[in-house]
């Protein structure tokens, strides 16, 4: 069974599915070939479309974490509008109090206004810890084989581009976690473009990453993300989750930042180490749906 | 006996937030100012009351004319306004290349009652 570019009878190349079986007498020699070749130029096409749909979405995913961000820095930079009414809202009033004789009624109604105005920002400050994690209420049971499994689908296309060679190890009968199923995704993307990324100038050993679920403890379950790729230097391990530190050419160096912050506002830990061979491991740990569970007795490697 | 009116140097402030065009005027009038506040440049350009206003308070950062864009238009029309700037943008960049517009002072949000009380002086020297 062969796919081939061929001539078709009008002229147009397009791709077939040749097979060919003998036909063959008692003594089993070849009497004659049946040779049947199908076009499957149509069913090419579809599938290139569909390669270039998963990676438009695995981008738009990307712009969706982008855009969120954008958003919570947003409304930072505007808190500082609310604090600069709070702050003359008090020296109108000092004013006011100070003024012979006391304006008491507007200083009363400028304290009024100052205190709204201080609930205001420390809403605005609420919804932008909301965005990076949602409140313990909006938690939800999560099958974190199966969120992996999903993100592993949409990141085929890296791995063919890549020739990154990926095994999984999901444990089986893992618990669910308690969790933002999309943020822990978001993760889990962010790790293995990580090491994809790590380990696209490796020429001299095959490209592989290993994702691994598995229990940690009896209160948390680990997701691992290993490859083979450049690793990083002993002294950075400390910077490696620091906001704005990258060592990729083109990073921004925000995606293990936002990751941990993740992660811890799940009540979970993430931590990287160096491989014994080439390349490096980062992992997290995040607790199982039960009361109280957490991961910070989870054995973390220093 | 004749009251005699004494007219208060008015003041108009343009800003797109709120809360800084429901606080400002009130500390402005603790100063003894007149004070109108504006949404927006063109409210401002609309109102009609731009040659009475002998200082101008206003955000650069705002959606539609910038700063920059409104000291232009005022230009054009001949209207010498003092203007303050006043921005949430802590990049000290900014308050030279201001400056360097034209501008009599550039506040950085939130500046104090003395700060802007500075400027203000130094807009109606």
């Amino acid at each position: 069974m062969v796919e081939a570019r061929l001539r078709r009878f009008d002229g147009a190349y397009r791709w077939f599915l040749c097979r060919t079986v003998p036909l063959r007498n008692e003594a089993g020699a070849i009497v004659k070939w049946f040779s049947v070749s199908i076009d499957i130029e149509d069913r090419k096409r579809t599938e290139e479309e569909i390669r270039s749909t998963q990676t438009k979405l695995a981008q738009m995913g990307h712009v969706l974490t982008m855009g969120q961000l954008t958003a919570s820095i947003a409304h930072e930079v505007n808190q500082p509008l609310s604090v600069s009414g709070i702050i003359t809202n008090a020296n109108t009033c000092l004013h006011m109090l100070a003024a012979n004789p006391p304006n008491v009624e507007g200083a009363r109604e400028t304290a009024r206004r100052t205190i709204r105005d201080g609930h205001r920002a420390s809403e605005v400050v609420k919804r932008v810890r909301a965005l990076f994690g949602k409140e313990n209420a909006a938690l939800e049971p999560v099958d974190l084989n199966e969120a992996t499994r999903e993100v592993i689908a949409l990141s085929r296309v890296r791995f063919q581009e890549t020739h990154a060679v990926l095994r999984t190890e999901l444990a089986e009968e893992l618990p669910l976690v308690n969790g933002d199923r999309v943020q822990l995704q978001q993760v889990v993307l962010n790790l293995i473009q990580n090491a994809s990324d790590a380990m696209i100038s490796v020429r001299d050993r095959p490209r592989r990453m290993v994702i691994t679920t598995e229990r940690d403890g009896n209160e948390c379950v680990r997701l691992t993300v290993q490859d083979a790729g450049v690793g990083f230097e002993r002294e950075s391990l400390q910077r490696l989750f620091d906001a704005f530190y990258t060592t990729k050419s083109e990073g921004m160096g925000i995606g293990l930042s936002i990751s941990r912050s993740i992660i811890e506002r799940h009540g979970g830990r993430m931590w990287a180490a160096l491989n014994e061979g080439p390349g490096a491991a980062f992992s997290f740990s995040v607790p199982i749906v039960a009361k109280d569970a957490t991961c910070a007795g989870a054995a973390v490697p220093s | 006996m004749k009251s005699v009116k004494i007219k208060r140097p008015l003041v108009s402030v343009v800003d797109d937030d709120e809360s800084v065009r429901e606080s400002l005027p009130d500390l402005l009038a603790e100063f003894g100012f007149a004070v109108q506040a504006f949404s927006s440049a063109e409210a401002f350009l609309n109102s009609g009351n731009m040659a009475r206003t002998r200082c101008l308070i206003f955000d650069v950062a705002m959606p539609g004319m910038s700063g920059p864009d409104l000291h232009r238009e005022l230009k054009r029309r001949k209207l010498e306004i003092p203007i303050v700037f006043i921005t949430a943008n802590a990049d000290e960049k900014v308050r030279p290349r201001m400056l360097e517009e034209g501008a009599v002072e550039c506040l950085i949000k939130p500046f104090s009652d003395t700060d802007l009380r500075k400027a203000l002086d130094a807009a109606l020297a």
